[in-house]
C-alpha cells in the first residue's frame, strides 16, 4: 500500500552522512556483511523470500523522498525490489561491490551480490544503507531472509517510539548532552581525520578471527578485568589503549580521546529486524593517562557509563535525536560537517549482539563464516566492529588509506589481538 | 528486612516493561542472558535498584551466579540490603 513512514533522529543522520559522504566522494553511508556458503543458492529463491518480507515490511520497497524534511515513501507493492545480482568470482570484484554505491533514491536500501566460486561455493554480500538499519538488525535481516523456519511474533515496537516524556522534560535532557561536551573539550580530542580533509579516501579492513579457545580466553580476561557481561567494555577499552599507541607511533597526539558507546534500544530477545536505527551514542572520554593498561581504562569507563545512565544521557540521546528529526536536514548537514572536522570522535566502535547462532543456514547452504565491513569512516579514518560467529569473537579493523598505512592498521590489528588475549 | 520476593516482583515488572521485547516470556526462573540481557541491560537494572533502594549492588556480586535469573538476582540485592 503506498503512504508514508517517518525516518527517527538517528535514521536523519545517517541520511545526512549518507549526503555528505557521497559529496566527498565516497560510496555513502553503507555497510556489509559477507557470508561464505558451501553451495551455491538461487538467485529466485533470494527474490522470493525478500519479496515476501516486503509484503510484511513495506518499508524494504521505500525511497527516501523530500528534501527539506524527509520521509520514507512508499510505493505500490508492484514496485521493482532491491537487487539480487549474480557474479562469477573473478579479480577485482570484491573492492567493485564494495565501491558500488546504492541508489537510495531509486528505492535501492539494500543489495545482495552473490559471487559464485569454485568448486560450487557462493559468497553472499549484503550491502545496505545505514539510514534504513543499523548493524544489529543488519544480521537480523539477513538471518531472517537466509531462513524462512524463525517464527515471525507480532511486530515489536521500537522502543524510541514507544510514549514520550513531555516535550520541557526532553529539552533539560537534551540539554545535558550539550553540556556534557563542554567537559570534553577541556582537553580537546583531535582525530588523525583533522590532516586530511579533502583527500580522496580509499576504506580497506582485515579480519582478526579468534579461534573458540581463543574467544574463551578473551572473555575470560573480560571477566576478571569487568566482571560478568563486561566484554563490550574490556572491547572497547582494549581498542582505544591501542588507538592511543597508533597515535604516538604516527606522531599525532591527541589531548583526549573520546570514543560514542553504541547503545542498543532494540528490545532484547526480539528476533526481527527493526527498520529504523536503534541505536544511540554515550559519549565517554579517555585521557592518555587513563590508557597504559586495560584494567586502568575500564576503570574510568564503567563510572562513566554508569554516571551517563545515571544522568539519564540515554534517554537524553533519544530526546536529542527526536527533537532534531524537527530539524530540516539542511541544518543536519551543517552539523555533520561540523563533527567531520575531527573534533566529536577519536574511534568508531561497534560491538553487535550475538545473533549469529541463528546464521547457520542461509536460503538452505549452510554458512560457513561470516564477516562484517564497517562503514566508511571521513573523520576519524578508523574503527572497529565486534561480532561472533560460532561462538567465536572475530573483529574487523577499517580504517582510510589516505590517514593510516596498511602497515599501521595492521599492527594496530595485532595489537588489539595480542592485548584481547593478554592481560 | 526486605523480603527478595518484593524486590523480585519489581524487578521482573521493570525488566518486561524497559529491558525485552515482549515476545519474550520473562519469569522469576528465565535465564537473563540466553534471553538477550546485555552490560547495557545490566547497568540498567543497577541503576533500577539504586533509585530504588538506595544503593548500588558492588562490582563483585555481580557473578554469573547472580545474573542467572531475576530470582538470583533479587536474592543477592537482598541479601546485601538486609546486611546494611
Amino acid at each position: 500500500m503506498p503512504g508514508e513512514l517517518p525516518l527517527n533522529g538517528c535514521d536523519f543522520l545517517m541520511l545526512g552522512f549518507d549526503r555528505e559522504m557521497r559529496r566527498r566522494g565516497y560510496a555513502g553511508n553503507s555497510c556489509q556483511i559477507e557470508l561464505e556458503l558451501d553451495s551455491a543458492i538461487s538467485p529466485d529463491a533470494l527474490r522470493k523470500r525478500i519479496a515476501e518480507l516486503a509484503t510484511r515490511h513495506p518499508i524494504l520497497r521505500a525511497h527516501p523522498g523530500g528534501w527539506l524534511m524527509p520521509k520514507w515513501k512508499i510505493p505500490q507493492e508492484n514496485s521493482p525490489l532491491p537487487q539480487v545480482r549474480v557474479h562469477r568470482e573473478h579479480s577485482g570484484l570484491r573492492e567493485k561491490i564494495c565501491d558500488e554505491p546504492l541508489s537510495p533514491k531509486r528505492g535501492e536500501l539494500f543489495r545482495f551480490d552473490l559471487v559464485e566460486r569454485d568448486g560450487g561455493r557462493m559468497n553472499v554480500v549484503f550491502t545496505w544503507a545505514h539510514m534504513l538499519m543499523d548493524a544489529n538488525s543488519a544480521e537480523h535481516f539477513v538471518a531472517l531472509v537466509g531462513r524462512d523456519d524463525i517464527p515471525l511474533p507480532a511486530l515489536e515496537q521500537p522502543i524510541s517510539t514507544r510514549p514520550k516524556k513531555p516535550l520541557m522534560e526532553r529539552l533539560k535532557l537534551a540539554r545535558k548532552s550539550v553540556l556534557l561536551f563542554d567537559e570534553f573539550i577541556k582537553a580537546p580530542p583531535r582525530s588523525v581525520g583533522v590532516r586530511f580533509p579533502d583527500a580522496p579516501k580509499v576504506q580497506r579492513f582485515c579480519v582478526e578471527r579468534f579461534s573458540l579457545e581463543e574467544t574463551t580466553r578473551v572473555r575470560a580476561n573480560a571477566s576478571k578485568v569487568c566482571g560478568a557481561l563486561g566484554g563490550a567494555q574490556f572491547h572497547a577499552a582494549a581498542a582505544m589503549i591501542e588507538l592511543h599507541q597508533l597515535h604516538q607511533r604516527i606522531g599525532s597526539p591527541s589531548a583526549s580521546y573520546v570514543l560514542p558507546m553504541p547503545v542498543g534500544l532494540r528490545p532484547k530477545g526480539s528476533v526481527e529486524p527493526l527498520f529504523c536505527n536503534q541505536v544511540t551514542m554515550m559519549m565517554t572520554q579517555f585521557l592518555p593517562r587513563h590508557l597504559d593498561t586495560t584494567a586502568a581504562a575500564v576503570a574510568v569507563l564503567k563510572p562513566q557509563i554508569a554516571q551517563a545512565m545515571r544522568d539519564g544521557l540515554i534517554e537524553a540521546g533519544v530526546a536529542v535525536a527526536d527533537i532534531s528529526r524537527c530539524l530540516p536536514l539542511p541544518l543536519y548537514l551543517f552539523i555533520l560537517k561540523s563533527g567531520l572536522r575531527g573534533e566529536i570522535c577519536s574511534f568508531f566502535y561497534g560491538d553487535t549482539a550475538a545473533v549469529t547462532p541463528l546464521l547457520t543456514t542461509f536460503c538452505g547452504a549452510t554458512v560457513l563464516d561470516f564477516t562484517h565491513v564497517g562503514a566508511t569512516t571521513p573523520s576519524p579514518g578508523i574503527g572497529a566492529i565486534f561480532y561472533s560467529f560460532r561462538g567465536e569473537l572475530r573483529v574487523t579493523v577499517f580504517h582510510l588509506e589516505t590517514h593510516f598505512t596498511a602497515a599501521e592498521a595492521e599492527t594496530f590489528a595485532k595489537g588489539l589481538r595480542s592485548r584481547l588475549l593478554n592481560l | 528486612m526486605i523480603d527478595p520476593l518484593e524486590i523480585e516482583t519489581k524487578l521482573l515488572d521493570f525488566l518486561k516493561r524497559e529491558v525485552f521485547a515482549s515476545a519474550v516470556v520473562v519469569t522469576p526462573e528465565t535465564d537473563l542472558i540466553a534471553s538477550g540481557f546485555d552490560s547495557m541491560s545490566l547497568v540498567r537494572v543497577l541503576l533500577f535498584i539504586e533509585q530504588s533502594y538506595g544503593f548500588w549492588i558492588p562490582e563483585g556480586e555481580i557473578t554469573v551466579d547472580a545474573l542467572q535469573n531475576v530470582r538470583s538476582l533479587a536474592a543477592t540485592a537482598a541479601r546485601i540490603l538486609n546486611a546494611r
